[in-house]
């Protein structure tokens, strides 16, 4: 049934004052790009740097973003789909795969900009809070966490991201108020915690308890680990590897997949 | 009551937002860079509250003389009684615009110096001066025919409107 009555009229339609597009998209929120990207006017054309970190439902996508009237421009990007070629196939969007882009991230801006020797950062991943101490000849590369529209609830991936690229060595104001592993009776983060995460430990945990309560379950719910051979106790071992692998090498692999020669359409 | 002489006293519609243009500005007021000397206009952002001029200064245009972290310094040229003095204010960015008043002068001055290197290369002497439009040139008048005009002689009798 169609009720005639909600109909625009002209008069609406031409007083009506459009939000900008992302608004309209619901893709930026300008409150927070303002205050982001202001620069103060005595530093000129010096960039302010942010650290971006979105996901999508299959991808991790962090970027390090300077603004400009012409656009915005990427630094440097890295996304949670070169993964696999550092040893890590499954699980790409959980906390420990953000941790890992974050390291991506921040290890590739390092080598891009020649401050990889000077600044290593937390190579041991302890899960405690760890702020890059400036060296002799460069202050660090210093970006301010972008986190779009998510809430930021304590033990947000997005947290994993930027706790990844603290211990790569970028120095982005923070709290470890939002850390997974921060109790609130406390006020205090649980390093403990913090490091189960960042090694997948609490997917380890899951696995294990499926394994025993439920197999059918775990058969379908992790069948790409057991694909791969992957058990809960290997899943720490697993990561340490990966870590170790960015560290190594973190530049842009290029892809040899030739672009399709006809276009889809 | 008498009317009151505040601040932003008889600002209604000078310092409202235009039609359909409310809510939050474009961000590329921010992404501006000012250097001292640079010309600026002053126009009053009616969102925008913190570091507003006072409405005198709107649509003025000034000198930059200073520039802080999230304002700049202008110097406006107000008349004060028999004289005019060179007023320093302090605006926020919302409120400035850079402005196009030396535009054609710089212009002019890039295009004048290729002028003279040109000319310099060939040997030539030319004047890059401004010159003033003058007198229109003379012209023919194209397919113009003669007719003689003369005045006809009065005639009494014809021109009398009744009797006489």
């Amino acid at each position: 049934m169609v009720f005639v009555k909600a109909q625009k009229s002209k008069a609406y339609s031409k007083r009506f004052q459009v939000k900008f597009k992302r608004r309209r998209e619901g893709k930026t929120d300008y409150r927070a790009r303002i205050r982001l990207i202001n620069q103060d006017k005595n530093k000129y054309n010096t960039p302010k740097y942010r650290f971006v970190v979105r996901f999508t439902n299959k991808d991790i996508i962090a970027q390090i973003i300077s603004a400009s009237i012409a656009g915005d421009m990427v630094l440097a990007a890295a996304y949670a789909h070169e993964l696999p070629s550092y040893g890590l196939e499954v699980g790409l969007t959980n906390y420990a795969a953000a941790y890992c882009t974050g390291l991506l991230l921040a290890r590739r801006v390092l080598k891009m900009l020649e401050m990889d020797d000077e600044y290593q950062g937390n190579v041991e991943a302890t899960g405690e809070d760890f702020s890059v101490e400036p060296a002799e000849s460069r202050r660090p590369f210093r970006a301010l966490l972008d986190v779009g529209l998510i809430k930021t609830t304590t033990g947000n991936r997005v947290f994993g991201a930027l706790k990844g690229a603290l211990d790569g060595g970028l120095d982005i104001p923070h709290s470890d108020k939002r850390f997974a592993g921060f109790s609130k009776d406390n006020k205090q983060l649980d390093v403990e915690v913090h490091r189960k995460y960042i090694f997948g430990g609490h997917v380890a945990a899951y696995m294990s308890t499926l394994v025993e309560d439920e197999p059918e379950k775990y058969q379908s719910h992790f069948s790409e680990y057991i694909k791969r051979g992957i058990e809960a106790d290997g899943i720490e071992e697993m990561y340490k590897k990966v870590h170790a692998a960015i560290r190594a090498d973190p530049s842009v692999k290029k892809s040899e997949k030739q672009p399709p020669k006809e276009h889809k359409r | 009551m008498p009317a009151g002489h505040g601040l932003r006293s008889r600002t209604r519609d000078l310092f409202s937002r235009p039609f359909r243009k409310k809510g939050y500005i474009p961000l590329s007021t921010y992404l501006k860079t000012y250097k001292i000397g640079d010309y600026v206009d002053i126009k009053v952002n009616g969102a925008v509250h913190k570091g507003m001029p006072h409405k005198f200064y709107h649509g003025r245009t000034g000198r930059v003389w200073n520039v802080t972290k999230r304002a700049i310094g202008v110097e406006v040229n107000k008349q004060v009684g028999n004289r005019i003095i060179r007023k320093r204010i302090h605006v926020r960015v919302e409120h400035v615009q850079q402005s196009r008043c030396t535009e054609e002068f710089r212009l002019r001055k890039v295009k004048n110096d290729q002028l003279k290197a040109e000319a310099k290369a060939k040997g030539e002497i030319i004047s890059t001066k401004r010159q003033p439009k003058g007198p229109k040139p003379g012209f023919m008048v194209e397919g113009a025919t003669l007719e003689t005009v003369t005045p006809i002689p009065y005639d009494v009798v014809n021109d009398l409107k009744g009797g006489y």
